[in-house]
């Protein structure tokens, strides 16, 4: 009796409560699937939806939990991971509603597709609480295997074949490397594979091993660009998402790089405090190779997809800002971009699905005219574009300014103004789509555009999608105007979470700055 | 005599670079699958190593070891999954060939 | 109080967009209401103004993104009433003065609304922040109404004004994140921010970025190469709200946070911005004495009265800055009666060319009224006594003499050449012999008249008594001026 209260209150297994809510709707997707047929492609959708949104809803009574740590330190659900779990799961939600019409005209089966999808975001969900090296291993697995799933998933289509084989290559390769990369942290700290465990044996143990750390930080860091897809570890990412069917694509470019920033804060914050200095020293590299990289490129694309890939490389950059100011306020910028992030990013691939079921294209310039045929669409789509490109007083704009914000705290001038600029070229490319859709006269429309068919929202899978471009331009439009509850969420997630408070306290901080202003009250 | 814990480091790491040479040269997408298999397995190697000789109590390297076999596993009959879709499609599993979208 | 004059417009535009309200005219009418009200607010807000209180008047304040420091606070002072009243007024006369049969009246109508509330915004905003977000807001409406209903090169041109002014908002908010965070206070609060105790050089450097960021908007010389396409290629009424309202928040924002928050570091700056304001003045003049098409020509001549506001304000002294207070509203209102006429004349005449354009003023077959009011422009371009430009100007003049003799007689000779380049342009558009193949012009109706009145009136008006205009911006001078008697730029050139 006591052995097993006493193992009960260590496995905590409430904590993981919203997994498990992923896991059974798993379950009910695969099993209605299998009793019901094909008929069940009608509702299904909406049971996954239901449950996401009941495992966001446990998510949210998770906050605050007295007790997060779980499974005997192995997951970690303290606010900060809430707050990444919820992103996951709400991208996923998001996702189910543009990709019911795409699955259903693509002739492939719906219910396998969202199986999988919430395989993923199980495996996203769990790496954003894992506290432990082989809890961070088998979920970034999960979450890389469903990836590759999805990615190959109209396996009819020589396109989406490529990109899953180049996709499949380079994150196995990827992920192999990080291994090692961890089974060399697990060899210096002694045989620990929990991470504060293997932070406090790297600190108490001599500085002789410091050039194995380094090499394990290097692995690490390299497994962990790619799954944010950050410059020079980006190349698949164009590939991939021209390839993949577009709502994948959406789910890649949020829920699993949420996903990868929430690993990268955990690892590095915790395990590699020792090497801070170096490790901001790389991330400083990586965001300014991806600022620079992603938004020049995206200049030059002529694919929608290709040309959002190469922004969403650039946005990385922006988020890295937070990470590498390293103080509350840049960890929680970091989360409320990416929250906003979500929305903006999802809407503008939304109205892609959209344009590309009415007409089977996505170059940009066919999208020339659009204005005069579908005015909803072009609202929404010139709304999330100029979102992302940073013009008040949408979403994009206040959690770029955060962004921008709390690394000015830190000292990182040179990063900001960085940012601020590559800022301005994004401007240009984003517009450059909305100058296509709105300023084009009539006749100056393309063919495509000509042929455009009247949306019909009342065809099965129509009405998601619709949902899903209303949901995403309301909240991109008034995300920005009404963001203190946002702000307030995301600084608390940051502040209640022990991991980074004390973290903070601990380690040596790369710049003189950062040790002043960190500890100053962000609200005045 | 007893082998040192270096020993086992030093083969992993061979066995590593190896991997990665074979994923940086073959044309064959078999090829490099098995590569990865090799980079995985340089990495078991280095897990087992530093269980016995750091870790010898909870041989939590070794229970790693288990986890990384079988998702090894996985992800081998995934890729493999590919690469049958992709021969259907394609009649080819060459590298070389696989061009239509631009790196 | 304030935020009317932001929630009328905007509330305005989301129904012009959104609700069926029919065709193109009616739209048209119930614009022209949305804004004769906000205009009749401001109106209503001038008589309320206490004229001798210099400091911020009607102020809202509500907490808005604390994390941020971003707060929704807003006032006016003697800076601001009267180019909210500019603003106003232009809006109206821009939407009266589009065509009734405009293509996509919809978004047109709400673009310039949310241009209005946007300008206004600004000019209101009392937090650093809130202003860049009204600066930046003008981006995007601004690039649409020239792309869409301008000219032939609308595109080059829209594409050049975005990169331009995108560039103008990155430096601006540039310079304000690294002023918040480097005073003593962190955060973007106007009345709180001060540059004492930032070293020299911060000063320099937070200086150098907005005044560049500024310069792109007003624009300057080396700076200025968006603004003559901009111009040509927007329609009439854009131009108007492009020359006579977006181009002031660049000077005003020179004043409200380069002057003001700068005191110290402007008496070093202020001779070379002196000379730039000074060079914008001769360039200005000398281009459009080159140029054939009478729309570019008016657009050079805005870049030289631009350059009077920058010397005035350099100079900082307490008449300066009225004048150059003065001078942007005189400039908002002369600029707009030019580019409304040579808009009409466009229209009605089919060209711009000067070498093509003659004898408008025959009575029966020309366009008699039109030219006469031309004149009138041109002379309070030009500064002629009499009229609202040559208030300003004097004003400008008196005021930086004292400090910068030299620039100042510079710029009194180069206001001569800005007679030379509207005597070419009159002489040739309004007199001599009209051709008999280009006779009989289309009749310009009344309602098209109706706003060239209109601003012909408040020019004169303000040109016979000029104390209307100055006795809002006069409490306002007294409390901002750097260097009340003039001298002490002079003692800081004579120690060095």
């Amino acid at each position: 009796m006591d052995f097993s209260s006493n193992i009960a209150t260590q496995l905590n297994a409430g904590a993981i409560l919203p997994e498990g809510i992923v896991v059974v709707t798993i379950l009910l997707v695969l099993i209605c699937d299998l009793i019901v047929g094909k008929s069940s492609a009608r509702w299904l959708p909406y049971v996954a939806i239901a449950g996401l949104l009941a495992s966001v809803a446990a998510l949210w009574l998770k906050w605050d939990a007295t007790e997060s740590l779980a499974f005997l330190q192995g997951f970690n659900g303290d606010d900060l991971s809430i707050a990444f779990r919820g992103i996951v799961a709400l991208s996923a939600t998001v996702t189910i509603l543009m990709s019911v019409r795409y699955v259903e005209q693509s002739g492939t089966s719906l219910a396998e597709f969202i199986a999988i999808l919430l395989a993923a975001t199980l495996g996203g969900m769990f790496l954003s609480g894992a506290n432990d090296l082989v809890m961070i291993f088998v979920a970034l697995e999960t979450l890389s295997i469903s990836s590759y799933l999805l990615t190959g998933y109209t396996k009819r289509d020589p396109r989406s074949n490529e990109a899953a084989l180049k996709y499949l290559l380079i994150g196995a390769a990827s992920s192999a490397i990080f291994l090692y990369g961890v089974s060399l942290l697990y060899g210096l700290s002694g045989g620990q594979t929990n991470l504060d465990a293997i932070a406090t044996a790297l600190a108490n143990g001599d500085g002789g091993e410091s050039l194995g750390l380094a090499i394990a930080l290097v692995f690490a860091i390299a497994g962990i660009s790619f799954k944010i897809s950050a410059v020079p570890f980006h190349q698949w990412t164009p590939d991939v998402y021209e390839g993949s069917p577009t709502p994948v694509v959406a789910f890649l470019s949020v829920g699993s790089k949420a996903a990868g920033f929430a690993l990268a804060i955990r690892l590095l914050v915790t395990a590699f405090g020792a090497v801070s200095e170096e490790w901001h020293f790389i991330f400083t590299a990586l965001a300014i190779l991806s600022m620079i990289l992603g938004n020049v490129v995206a200049l030059a694309q002529t694919s929608m997809k290709r040309m959002l890939a190469y922004s969403s490389i650039g946005q990385a950059g922006f988020v890295m800002i937070g990470f590498i100011a390293g103080t509350d306020a840049g960890y929680s910028s970091m989360i409320f971009y990416l929250l906003i992030y979500l929305f903006m990013n999802l809407g503008a691939f939304t109205c892609v699905i959209l344009f590309s079921l009415q007409t089977g294209t996505d170059q940009i310039s066919d999208y020339s005219g659009l204005y005069q045929k579908d005015p909803l669409l072009t609202l929404a789509l010139s709304i999330c574009l100029l979102s992302l490109g940073g013009i008040p007083p949408f979403a994009g704009f206040f959690g770029k300014i955060y962004l921008f914000w709390s690394g000015w705290q830190a000292g990182l001038y040179g990063l900001v103004l960085l940012g601020l600029v590559t800022s301005v070229v994004s401007i240009y490319y984003y517009i450059r789509v909305v100058k296509m859709m709105v300023v084009k006269e009539p006749q100056e429309m393309s063919e495509t555009v000509e042929n455009y068919p009247e949306v019909r929202w009342s065809l099965p899978g129509m009405r998601p999608l619709q949902v899903g471009i209303v949901v995403s331009l309301v909240a991109t439009t008034l995300a920005g105007i009404l963001s203190n509850p946002l702000f307030t969420f995301a600084n608390n997630s940051v502040i209640n979470s022990p991991v980074l408070q004390s973290a903070k306290l601990t380690q040596p901080i790369a710049k003189a700055g950062i040790s002043e202003t960190s500890d100053r009250p962000i609200v005045q | 005599m007893q082998l040192q814990l270096e020993y086992f480091l030093l083969l992993a790491a061979a066995l590593f670079c190896i991997g990665i040479y074979g994923l940086i040269t073959s044309r064959n997408a078999v090829r490099v699958l098995m590569s990865i298999e090799l980079l995985l397995n340089a990495v078991n190697l280095n897990l087992m190593g530093f269980s016995n000789f750091l870790d010898p109590d909870t041989i939590r390297g070794q229970v790693f070891t288990v986890f990384v076999i079988t998702v090894a596993a996985a992800e081998a009959a995934v890729g493999l999954a590919i690469i049958l879709a992709i021969y259907r499609n394609r009649e080819t599993i060459d590298m070389e060939q696989f061009n239509l979208l631009k790196w | 109080m304030l935020s009317v004059l932001l929630l009328v417009p905007i509330i305005g535009a989301a129904i012009v967009a959104f609700l069926p309200m029919g065709e193109s005219k009616r739209l048209r009418q119930f614009t022209a209401i949305i804004a004769t009200l906000v205009f009749a607010w401001i109106v209503y807000l001038l008589t309320q103004f206490d004229l001798s209180n210099s400091g911020f008047q009607f102020s809202e304040y509500l907490s808005w993104v604390q994390p941020i420091g971003l707060s929704y606070s807003l006032g006016v002072d003697g800076l601001s009433m009267p180019l909210l009243a500019l603003n106003g007024l232009l809006t109206w006369i821009a939407i009266y003065s589009s065509r009734g049969d405009i293509e996509r009246p919809r978004l047109y109508y709400s673009l310039i609304l949310l241009v209005n509330a946007g300008v206004s915004g600004a000019l209101m905003a009392q937090n650093l922040l809130l202003f860049v977000i009204f600066y930046e807001l003008e981006l995007i409406p601004f690039y649409l109404l020239i792309g869409i209903w301008g000219g032939k090169k609308r595109g080059y041109a829209a594409t050049k004004f975005l990169l331009y002014t995108a560039v103008s908002g990155l430096l601006v908010l540039a310079a304000f994140l690294g002023l918040a965070f480097l005073s003593a206070t962190p955060n973007f609060d106007y009345n709180s921010i001060t540059t004492e105790g930032l070293g020299l050089t911060t000063q320099l450097v937070l200086l150098t970025l907005l005044l560049v960021g500024f310069g792109i908007k007003i624009p300057l010389v080396p700076l200025h190469t968006w603004m003559p396409d901009a111009y040509v290629e927007s329609s009439p009424s854009t131009a108007i709200l492009l020359g006579g309202v977006l181009a002031k928040l660049g000077t005003y924002g020179l004043v409200r946070f380069g002057l003001q928050l700068f005191p110290e570091t402007w008496s070093l700056v202020a001779p070379g911005l002196a000379a730039i304001g000074t060079v914008s003045v001769v360039y200005g003049a000398m281009a459009a004495i080159a140029q054939k098409d009478i729309k570019r020509m008016v657009a050079y001549s805005s870049i030289g009265h631009m350059g009077y506001i920058l010397v005035a304000a350099a100079a900082g002294t307490e008449l300066s800055v009225l004048g150059a207070v003065a001078q942007m509203v005189s400039h908002g209102l002369i600029l707009a009666l030019l580019f409304y006429l040579v808009g009409i004349v466009e229209q009605k005449a089919g060209t711009r060319e000067l070498d093509v354009l003659n004898g408008l003023m025959n009575p029966i077959r020309g366009l008699p009224l039109t030219s006469a009011l031309l004149i009138m422009a041109g002379m309070g371009s030009a500064g002629i006594p009499g009229l609202v430009g040559f208030a300003a100007e004097f004003i400008v003049f008196q005021g930086s003499f004292t400090t910068f003799p030299i620039p100042v007689l510079v710029c009194i000779i180069a206001s001569g050449l800005t007679a030379v380049y509207f005597v070419i342009l009159l002489n040739r558009t309004c007199f001599g012999k009209l051709d008999n193949e280009t006779a009989y012009y289309p009749k310009v109706l009344l309602t098209e008249r109706i706003p060239a009145f209109v601003l012909t009136v408040t020019i004169l008006f303000l040109g016979l008594q000029p104390n209307w205009m100055i006795r809002w911006i006069k409490p306002y001078t007294t409390s901002v001026a750097v260097n009340p008697t003039g001298l002490q730029i002079a003692q800081v050139e004579t120690q060095k």
